[in-house]
């Protein structure tokens, strides 16, 4: 019954009267009873007169359970041919002559490369990649080429840095590509507001190498290669999150093309505002299926004036947790504390990556930043006070930027050197980057938990967590053969972060592979509001399906 | 044929039945939910008006809700009604019919699902409310249904201080939860009228003094339980810092004004209070000097607890008002709160900052001694309110209203625009104050006018907004949009982007009955100016 009234289309009475119902029952009934005739079409008048009625809104409920969706219809092979012949007409206009190649590519090695990557935790199924990548230079032909794929319900994955890592981007409707990567220009920097506007396909370090010569930052920093597009998609942030907050605290504004190619701005440019919905965030954390991202106004922060790293081993993971509540309510402003277990600093000793030995025990890695040194060395005394109350066992502190550089390198070999750690032992070898975060109190016992299942398991595992946020990464070490074994431990890891009041992801983002841990976390009925949140924005559900939360109930995956 | 014409007519009939039934009934469970209206916005032209219950129907709601509801939750007397309507900062009036007929009082968030389940099904009109002091005209009954207050609801649930942060229901005041958090020296982020209670600061996304250091209400929430208009009860998450897992919903009901749901709970972010903090007070020639002096003391890396200014008619107000010995210039004055973990640190940064307003021609540099002086320096910042009451009333008119605006610009336009506006207000011949957080470029100037001036200041204002807008601003730095403002979130965002605002309200709320009438139009027949 469903079925049948939504094929009913647009709800103009010419159709209702034509009714087209019998293509969604049956092939053309040859001289049915008259009287099941009128049946049905007093049935259809009933329903849509009902619905024209109602010319807005059908449901009356807030929230849109998958099992009350029929499953969305996508182009088949001639309109998404149509569809690609629209898109080359419209770069055609807009350049004359140019390599076609460059812009809409369907290569083998295009649809590979916007497929999957090494780091994936979540990977596509053998015939799931895009059929064409798209490669849109300006706002406005990411608003024409969605258009067209609205016009002819094309799939859309939108992609900038594909440094993502669960699957977000896996092209399971086999439809397009929309890669930002193009559009990477910085288009206004205001060195007295402290912002910067860019187009979504900048990378963050090239960002970074732009803005250190005028002594300023953008605080974000996650994965190699990732953009602004992608880091607002899944609301990314990193070790300096504790001091300046994640991606939503710091965009002011972005301009989105919507699924039907409507360009939207969020924001003007104030440092903040109350006027209207918080669009910003709506989109920041969306993955992709909102809206394009294609640029953004993002805060700037003058670089510290002297910043120092300290090291300090504990004698556990509780004690180095509590040393950090007390930094925390002391008021202490750290620009990153960074926690690595000791199976983390054994792999960085055995890896020969820094010129140092560390010692083999749960470490924080500590950024103290001031004007002055003054200031630094009266946050470092601070510290080291409070640190050895908790039973630190050393404290190292760089007295210059040198040696600043060299502690902190430490922090930086961390995952390359697990990865090289485990090839040495299978050059097969793969890595799980994890994520989930819970209140900081729960931490420790989370951590001991997760470390002794996964060595339980038989898994070889190293830790680092953004310990000021609660936010802990588990990089698992499996052999190609174990997939299974480590999925189940990862599995029990962020189960174990929801029990505890965390959340599936502090960072990574949902994509594919943590559909199921989002409804544990926040409930059917969170979700059932996002779905229905979903579907009124892109009611042919065109953008990155099936990402964050189920939108086809026939669809079927574990995750 | 004959046959035909008969079946024909038949199912016209039904049709048109049906329609009927279909317009008129609370709601219905055999359509299916995926049709969508196509597009990602909703144009008003698009759509029909709402249409509310009728009176009987009302009157079958509040039955229904009073076999749910204790007799003291539920009230219609005059003075409920009239508490409900209006209060006495907001410049536009209610209409002489927008009122409340009912006000509940729910305790639990349980209760709250039930009254909305029933007025959902009835299509009642509700508005939520608790503190009841927002300025834009927020809560006005424009559709004359039920006011829901969540000010019953005020407990502090749980503060756990080993994670900084702390669980309570929405109805709990911020300054006696901060009262509470003191001894255990933590405090929330962000601050508002002395009465805003969580739930209405949470819908504002509201912020002040401290949003500079700590960030607006946005930057302080780490989850929220929210029943929807249909009764569905959500968390939004959990209790992490931080979260990557789907959309913000936290962050969509932040700021939204009550139009698409009720919040009931709320866990908040805590800071400690800051160990040393001093106060500094810095008077400047020109709000120029003074902008100046703001832009490079973040320049410096120097981060404030909070940077406000008062203009040169406001520090005439506050020496008119004699609470201070001490008499001060009257230019524009910058008062700043310095914290830091030793009182070196404290030092260091006021050191900077004496040595950026000298070379920014600050004329009269004064730190406070102690922590006596520094309250006491301060205080002229957090009375500037009564100050201003004061000198109007006394100087101006025994009847004087003040016009509150709620502006915020980039900071490289803060004194252009400020400058523009003084300007403007001299032309008007009406007299006014600024205040301006100026950490965030947010600045409050608030025109006093008598009741036949109300027009010209109404024109002034205006002309204000349009100004702010054009300089890249907001027409609302912390108080919202409300019933006031409607027109300028068009001009500031554009229509687009309201209507794709607009797709969302219908999306979760389509029976329209969330606080109607609210930060945009939500009915073709709605010729509000504003
Ligand atoms: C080695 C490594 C370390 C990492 N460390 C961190 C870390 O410390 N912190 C952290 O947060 N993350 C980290 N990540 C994860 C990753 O870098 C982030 O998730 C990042 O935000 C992804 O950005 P991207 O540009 O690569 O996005 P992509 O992978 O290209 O896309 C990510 C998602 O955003 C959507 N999207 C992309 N562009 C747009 C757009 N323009 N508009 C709308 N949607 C869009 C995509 O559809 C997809 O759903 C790490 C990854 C790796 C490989
Ligand atoms: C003297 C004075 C000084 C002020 N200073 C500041 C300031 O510095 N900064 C600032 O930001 N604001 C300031 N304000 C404005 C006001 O205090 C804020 O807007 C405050 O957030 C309103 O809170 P409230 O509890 O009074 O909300 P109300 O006025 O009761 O309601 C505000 C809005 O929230 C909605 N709402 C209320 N409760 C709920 C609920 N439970 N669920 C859903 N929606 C709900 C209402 O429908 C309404 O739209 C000031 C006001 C005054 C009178």
């Amino acid at each position: 019954m469903f079925r049948l009234v939504r094929r009913l289309g647009p709800l103009k009475p010419t159709t209702l009267l034509k009714s087209r119902f019998y293509s969604g029952a049956q092939p053309k009934p040859p001289n049915t009873d008259i009287l099941i005739k009128s049946l049905i079409f007093t049935a259809g008048s009933i329903v849509g007169g009902y619905l024209y009625s109602s010319e807005v809104q059908q449901s009356t409920k807030s929230t849109l359970p998958i099992d009350q969706v029929t499953s969305p219809e996508y182009a088949n092979k001639e309109q998404l041919a149509q569809a690609i012949e629209a898109v080359k007409k419209v770069f055609r206009k807009n350049t004359p002559d140019y390599d076609e190649s460059l812009i809409i590519n369907s290569s083998q090695e295009d649809k590979d490369s916007h497929s999957d990557t090494y780091f994936n935790s979540y990977h596509p199924e053998p015939n799931e990649e895009p059929q064409y990548v798209i490669y849109p230079r300006s706002t406005e032909e990411v608003s024409e080429v969605l258009k067209i794929c609205n016009k002819y319900k094309v799939p859309v994955v939108p992609i900038t840095g594909k440094s993502s890592l669960e699957g977000h981007f896996i092209n399971t409707r086999r439809g397009v590509c929309i890669d930002i990567s193009l559009m990477d220009e910085v288009i206004e920097l205001n060195q007295q507001d402290l912002d910067i506007k860019v187009q979504a396909g900048l990378g963050w370090e090239t960002l970074a190498d732009y803005l250190s010569e005028y002594n300023l930052l953008f605080p974000i920093d996650p994965g190699p290669g990732a953009s602004i597009g992608g880091i607002c998609a899944n609301n990314a942030s990193g070790t300096n999150a504790s001091r300046y907050g994640e991606c939503y605290k710091n965009v002011l504004s972005l301009t989105v093309v919507l699924a039907d190619g409507t360009i939207i701005k969020t924001k003007n440019r104030p440092r903040k505002s109350s006027a209207g919905y918080n669009l910003n965030s709506l989109f920041i954390g969306s993955e992709g299926t909102l809206g394009i991202i294609t640029e953004a106004t993002l805060k700037l922060y003058v670089k510290p004036k002297i910043e120092r790293v300290a090291v300090v081993p504990f004698k556990s993971i509780q004690d180095a947790a509590n040393s950090v509540n007390s930094y925390l309510l002391n008021g202490m402003q750290l620009n990153a504390i960074e926690l690595l277990d000791d199976k983390m600093m054994s792999c960085i000793n055995a890896s020969g990556e820094t010129s140092r030995k560390w010692t083999e025990a749960p470490t924080l890695f500590l950024k103290i930043g001031g004007s002055n040194d003054k200031v630094v060395q009266s946050t470092v005394d601070q510290v080291k006070t409070l640190s050895s109350q908790h039973n630190s066992i050393d404290f190292q502190f760089a007295r210059n930027d040198e040696e600043t550089e060299e502690l902190w390198s430490a922090r930086k070999v961390a995952l390359w050197s697990t990865i090289n750690q485990g090839r040495v032992t299978d050059p097969s070898i793969k890595l799980w980057t994890t994520d989930a975060a819970v209140p900081i109190s729960k931490l420790p016992q989370f951590l001991e938990e997760t470390k002794e299942d996964i060595a339980n398991n038989g898994l070889e595992n190293t830790l680092v967590a953004h310990i000021g946020d609660g936010n802990a990464h588990s990089f698992i070490l499996y052999k190609p053969d174990q997939y299974k074994l480590a999925e189940k431990v990862v599995d029990n890891m962020v189960r174990r972060a929801i029990a505890y009041e965390g959340t599936c992801t502090g960072e990574h983002g949902v994509g594919l592979g943590k559909r199921q841990f989002l409804l544990e976390e926040v409930g059917g009925d969170a979700v059932d509001l996002m779905r229905n949140i979903k579907l009124h924005l892109d009611p042919s559900r065109i953008l990155n399906p099936d990402k964050i939360f189920q939108i086809d109930p026939k669809e079927s995956r574990s995750h | 044929m004959f046959k035909r014409v008969i079946i024909g007519t038949g199912f016209l009939t039904t049709g048109l039945l049906c329609y009927q039934y279909g317009r008129t009934r609370p709601h219905s469970s055999f359509i299916p939910p995926d049709m969508f209206p196509s597009g990602s916005t909703t144009s008003l032209p698009k759509i029909s008006p709402p249409v509310y219950a009728n009176d009987s129907q009302f009157h079958q709601a509040i039955n229904k809700l009073k076999d749910i509801l204790k007799e003291d939750q539920i009230k219609d007397s005059k003075v409920e009604i009239e508490y409900h309507t209006r209060n006495e900062f907001t410049p536009h009036e209610p209409g002489a019919n927008d009122k409340p007929r009912v006000v509940v009082y729910p305790h639990s968030t349980e209760e709250v699902s039930q009254i909305m389940k029933i007025l959902n099904d009835y299509k009642v009109p509700v508005v939520p409310f608790s503190g009841g002091t927002s300025l834009e005209g927020h809560f006005f009954s424009t559709r004359q249904g039920v006011v829901l207050d969540t000010s019953k609801m005020n407990k502090i649930l749980a503060v756990n201080y080993d994670d900084l942060d702390v669980v309570v229901q929405a109805g709990v005041n911020w300054v006696k939860l901060n009262e509470s958090l003191k001894p255990d020296n933590l405090m929330i982020g962000s601050d508002c009228g002395p009465d805003g209670l969580i739930s209405g600061m949470i819908n504002t996304n509201a912020s002040g003094i401290n949003a500079s250091k700590y960030g607006a209400m946005i930057s302080n929430v780490i989850n929220l339980t929210v029943v929807l208009p249909d009764g569905t009860i959500i968390k939004t998450k959990q209790r992490p810092r931080k979260t990557s897992s789907g959309y913000s919903l936290t962050h969509l009901f932040i700021g939204s004004e009550g139009t698409l749901g009720i919040v009931t709970e709320a866990t908040l972010k805590l800071h400690p209070i800051p160990k040393f903090e001093t106060v500094i007070v810095g008077q400047f020639p020109s709000l120029l000097d003074s902008t100046n002096t703001v832009s490079q003391i973040y320049r410096n890396g120097i981060h404030p607890n909070a940077i406000e200014l008062l203009d040169a008619d406001m520090m005439h107000c506050i020496n008119y008002s004699g609470y201070f010995s001490k008499e001060w210039d009257e230019v524009p004055t910058l008062y700043f709160k310095i914290g830091g973990l030793t009182p070196t640190m404290v030092e260091e940064q006021v050191k900077v900052l004496k040595d950026i307003s000298l070379k920014n021609n600050c004329t009269n540099f004064i730190k406070a001694k102690d922590k006596e002086e520094a309250e006491e320096l301060f205080s002229a910042r957090k009375n500037a309110f009564y100050a201003i009451l004061n000198y109007g009333k006394n100087e101006i008119n025994e009847d004087v209203r003040l016009w509150v605006t709620d502006i915020a610009v980039p900071l490289s336009k803060l004194s252009p625009v400020l400058n523009e506006i003084n300007t403007m207000i001299r032309k008007s011949g009406l007299q006014s104050i600024i205040l301006a957080h100026a950490g965030d470029a947010n600045f409050h100037c608030d025109v006093f006018y008598r009741e036949s001036e109300k027009e010209k200041c109404e024109a002034l204002i205006n002309e204000m907004m349009d100004l702010g807008l054009a300089n890249e601003g907001t027409s609302s730095g912390e108080h919202g949009i409300g019933n006031g403002k409607r027109n300028f979130l068009v001009k500031e965002l554009g229509q687009d982007t309201v209507d794709f605002m607009r797709r969302i309200k219908l999306a979760v709320d389509p029976n329209r009955i969330m606080n109607p009438d609210k930060i945009f139009k939500i009915d073709p027949e709605d010729d509000g100016p504003y």
